[in-house]
């Protein structure tokens, strides 16, 4: 269910971060959607970092793991013995071990920023069935309506509607 | 101009190379689909009636095919350079060009992953190269280079493929929301629900990281674990501790040659001069020296130190052989292209001049394929015992399916650059607003380069 609020655009990523730190002391809650991360509409929005590292690597050790229990433990399951080589020779496992370990972690990193985004833009993060400008940078406030539209119009946004 | 109309101008543009292609470009895929289909069907000879179509014959047992592998290998390493390592080291210029380099490493990977497959006398078999569970009481030898290959080369084409189209996500999401038909249910696939909310970008420029640390290794690791398929056997040439990263350099070399090779005539064709400017290229061709004068450095340390060995040692009897040998001309094409086409691009009119850097990456690209051809032949050819020692030659065949994975490489390519944004919208537009890349540890979390 999206929020109520009010939906203002801005041609200028400079003048929509001075809008977002301007919002944000007034005591609104500023959501943003924008063709790029710009570096200033985001330092000014004050998110926490991503936890992404949590998901990406666990993900990782279980490809570490997993390429010690593939190369050991199938080495010495199925034991294949060639001139005098040691059954388990670790430093060509080592090889398939950083592969499953970098693997692994990607897919991990895939799966964690798949579910990130698919989250990250489901109405409730920012109002859908509302058309924004690919171009521009879109914030939101929530709140009513009324108000909301109002204190984006003082923080200088060139479009504004109200939300709900 | 506002940074809106701007950002306008970079969509349109990819937009437009997005258009009904003209006769041009159907020639070149009619060119490139019908080498190809010649490859396949000189391949398809091997198959129905065995390798004696090759030239392959003991002592030399790899010939063109293992070539075309390490070559393939070697082209897919700029994709990842350009993107990943660039982007840790916060270069600005791989904006431009890292997506044209992505689709490049995704294709030659592919391209490079038949070759160990098209090499087997019985390639129906090749998932026996696989751990799997099965009824034979077999198991695949980790102590195999062969089987390092399998791992490298298939985490490689995957975190390659992941990287990419993770890349394109926000790309696609602009493009969708103006495209028609077929290709709106396309980038809306390839977008994946993308919107482009401070949320969305706040996991993405934290995966993105992520993804370009997992992938520098990566890239270092591959091509390293292709020349131990060399450097672990016993063979004079092959048996030395300088080939990870002599591999590695000329890797990057001759990919990023083949970058510029792709984008010199791309930008003109798909009117992207705008945004792939002469900047861009001379920012490649400088890489083109870096790289090049490490692989002249390896080329002139092997034969130094070979040179310094007894009249007996077999290592100075293959280099030898290599300098004044049949395979003379092969050697002598490669150190002048090699190592005389990145010292031309010193001369900044040379760098800077379009059709002379074309031509010069042109004969990097020939001369890295020889010197692939010089390492895997020539050391088979002049083994230990003088009376193995044969003279390799390719069979049409071979030469036929040299020419179709080019085929196959640039019918995919150039498919490829019609459905996929051939430079990155969303870095663009965030470098047009004046920021950049700040790499991962700029002025903010988010930025995504």
């Amino acid at each position: 269910m999206p929020d109520r609020g009010a939906l203002g655009t801005f041609a200028e990523p400079a003048d929509a971060a001075r809008a977002v730190l301007r919002l944000r002391e007034r005591g609104h809650s500023v959501r943003a959607s924008m063709p790029a991360p710009f570096p200033a509409v985001v330092a000014a929005l004050g998110r926490p970092r991503s936890p992404l590292q949590w998901v990406t690597f666990p993900g990782a050790l279980v490809g570490l793991l997993g390429g010690i229990a593939l190369t050991a433990g199938t080495s010495l399951s199925w034991r294949l013995v060639t001139g005098g080589k040691p059954i388990v020779s670790w430093p060509p496992f080592v090889i398939v071990i950083f592969e499953l370990t970098v693997l692994i972690g990607s897919l991990a990193n895939l799966a964690a920023v798949a579910v990130g985004t698919f989250v990250g833009g489901r109405a409730a993060s920012f109002p859908a069935g509302v058309p924004v400008d690919p171009a521009r940078v879109a914030l939101f406030v929530v709140g009513d309506p009324a108000a909301a539209e109002q204190a984006l119009r003082d923080a200088g946004a060139e479009e504004v509607r109200r939300v709900g | 101009m506002s940074n809106a109309a701007t950002f306008r101008s970079i969509e349109d543009t990819v937009r437009a190379a997005h258009g009904p292609p003209g006769p041009l470009y159907w020639l070149a895929l009619a060119v490139s689909g019908g080498v190809f289909a010649f490859g396949a069907w000189a391949y398809s000879l091997v198959v129905r009636t065995g390798l004696h179509w090759t030239g392959l014959e003991r002592p030399g047992m790899w010939g063109n095919l293992i070539t075309d592998f390490v070559f393939w290998v070697g082209i897919a390493h700029s994709g990842t350079l350009i993107s990943a390592i660039l982007f840790l080291f916060r270069a600005r210029f791989r904006t431009a060009v890292y997506r044209v380099a992505e689709m490049m490493t995704v294709f030659a990977v592919m391209t490079a992953g038949l070759y160990p497959i098209l090499h087997l006398g019985r390639p129906w078999l090749a998932h026996w190269l696989l751990p799997y569970p099965n009824q034979r009481e077999l198991w695949i030898n980790f102590r195999s280079p062969l089987i390092w290959d399998v791992f490298a080369i298939s985490t490689y084409l995957i975190v390659s493929t992941v990287f990419l189209l993770v890349g394109v996500a926000p790309d696609a999401a602009a493009l969708r929301d103006r495209a028609t038909g077929w290709r709106r249910g396309l980038y809306r696939l390839l977008a994946f629900g993308w919107r482009g909310t401070d949320e969305q970008w706040r996991h993405y420029t934290r995966a993105y990281l992520f993804f370009a640390a997992f992938a520098t290794p990566l890239v270092v690791s591959v091509h390293s674990v292709v020349s131990w398929d060399f450097a672990v056997s016993v063979t004079p040439g092959w048996h030395s501790t300088l080939f990870p990263p002599y591999f590695v350099a000329g890797a990057i070399l001759s990919g990023v040659a083949m970058v510029i090779t792709i984008l010199v005539p791309l930008r003109r064709a798909f009117r992207l001069e705008d945004l792939i400017t002469a900047r861009h290229l001379d920012m490649l061709a400088r890489l083109v020296i870096f790289t090049g004068l490490i692989v002249t450095y390896s080329y002139a340390t092997e034969l130094v130190l070979a040179a310094g060995e007894p009249a007996s040692d077999p290592e100075r009897s293959t280099f030898l052989y290599r300098m004044t040998g049949p395979y003379a001309p092969v050697f002598w094409t490669m150190v002048t292209f090699n190592c005389g086409g990145p010292l031309l691009l010193l001369v900044r009119k040379v760098r800077t001049t379009t059709w002379s850097l074309l031509l010069i990456c042109l004969a990097i690209n020939v001369g890295m394929w020889l010197e692939r051809f010089n390492i895997v032949v020539t050391s088979l050819a002049h083994d230990r015992l003088p009376f193995d020692w044969r003279v390799y030659v390719p069979t049409w065949v071979e030469w036929a399916m040299t020419f179709g994975a080019f085929g196959w490489f640039f019918f995919l390519f150039l498919v490829g650059l019609k459905l996929l944004p051939p430079v990155s919208i969303a870095e663009l537009k965030e470098d047009a607003a004046g920021h950049g890349a700040h790499g991962p540890d700029g002025p903010a979390e988010g930025s995504h380069a």
